[in-house]
């Protein structure tokens, strides 16, 4: 038993924030941004709540699948910058859907939608659910810190979903690795205020650091490695596959690899110049970009690869059939 | 020995970033010649490739010689 991709969702900030805009309470400019990363515009949350965008972009995965929310045995949830420390952010999107199912998050940063995916997977496997929405919901913007020009400027937020049913070709190939290394990318926790705790004073912020050389280099190594083993695994050439549906960390990062696998440009897709990494919603949203588009045909096979914070890497082949 | 590494270094500089035309001396510093943080560590990648070494992942070499000192380090 595996899954098919039936209905893709997604929904994005009203609100857009140029390296301008940026460069005029940071140092930094257009131009440092944009070579550096790709990135043009981020969305950004303002006025909306992410469960909001969450429920939104569940919504539009409904529609896309010719679903109704009583249809659904299952939401997972991917994040790590929800609006709730509890409960899940998968729970606050139930409630507004208006589901009776069981939900949860997965936390694996901006690998997340692989792993949720392949939670998903296991409950079509043991025959626990027919219909699953498995979505990616992000507010990084809640988690930077805003003096920190060499982060702030990189993310963005936002929201996508689909909807996957039981049966089909899907997953062809799934590989998950934890590399366990927190200090090179981590937003420690809350702090508390419990009066029992030493450390409490000597807690640091809850806002993302990361060492860029670091994680570029993870990075680029791991979806190499990863894309070889996909292929050894498989039998199937990277020339077979039609999309793929990178995380969207930095243009740089796209680029090294598309160079060290020779990958054909015009088959990696690209939102990084006008979202920014939304952590685990990269993926998803592609996907919903490209299906919109009308770029994903019948028997397409797609590569999704996320990679971050764990740091973790999850990469999965699908074959798209939409109903 | 240390010659031929240095010019194995710069001839990967070159072809991974294009650097035909520049003169790349060992006191040349990286930033000079357009090398940034990213592209340092790309650079740092192919050498691994080339050399079958691994360098340490938070090395951050600001000139030539530095980049061929880590590589030398490894043989």
């Amino acid at each position: 038993m595996a899954y098919t991709i039936i209905g893709c969702g997604s929904a994005l900030p009203e609100r857009t924030v140029t390296n301008d805009e940026l460069s005029g309470f940071l140092d930094t400019s257009d131009e440092w941004i944009r070579t550096r990363t790709g990135i043009e515009t981020r969305h950004v949350c303002t006025a909306e709540s992410l469960d909001e965008l969450a429920e939104a972009a569940c919504r539009n995965a409904l529609a896309s699948a010719g679903l109704e929310v009583s249809d659904i045995d299952l939401i997972v949830c991917s994040t790590t910058s929800g609006d709730h420390l509890m409960p899940a952010e998968a729970c606050a999107v139930a409630e507004r859907l208006g589901a009776a199912c069981p939900a949860f998050d997965v936390s694996a940063a901006c690998a997340g939608f692989v792993f949720a995916l392949d939670v998903a997977d296991g409950y079509f496997a043991r025959g626990r659910a027919k219909h699953a929405l498995i979505l990616s919901a992000e507010k990084m913007s809640r988690l930077m810190d805003w003096e920190d020009r060499t982060t702030c400027v990189l993310f963005g937020d936002g929201a996508a979903a689909v909807v996957a049913e039981a049966g089909g070709e899907s997953p062809i190939w799934t590989h998950l690795v934890t590399k366990p290394d927190v200090a090179s990318l981590d937003v420690p926790g809350l702090a508390g205020e419990s009066p029992f705790d030493e450390r409490r004073a000597e807690a640091p912020a809850s806002h993302l650091t990361m060492k860029g050389r670091k994680v570029f280099r993870f990075a680029v190594s791991s979806m190499e490695q990863e894309l070889k083993l996909l292929v050894a695994e498989t039998g199937i050439p990277l020339s077979a596959i039609d999309h793929f549906i990178f995380h969207q960390a930095n243009e740089r990062i796209l680029e090294s690899v598309c160079k060290r696998l020779d990958l054909p440009e015009e088959k990696v897709v690209r939102t990084i110049h006008e979202t920014g990494n939304i952590s685990s919603a990269c993926i998803a949203l592609a996907l919903d970009r490209l299906d919109r588009a009308g770029e994903l045909h019948e028997g397409d096979l797609a590569v999704l690869c996320g990679f971050g914070a764990g740091l973790d890497v999850g990469t999965c082949l699908i074959r798209w059939k939409k109903a | 020995m240390a010659e031929s590494t240095f010019d194995c270094v710069v001839a990967i500089l070159k072809d991974q970033e294009g650097l035909d035309d520049v003169e790349l001396k060992p006191e040349t510093k990286l930033s000079e010649v357009g090398l940034d943080s990213m592209a340092t560590v790309e650079a740092v990648m192919a050498c691994e490739d080339e050399f079958g070494i691994e360098i340490d992942p938070e090395a951050n070499p600001q000139t030539i010689q530095e980049f061929v000192d880590l590589v030398e380090a490894q043989l």
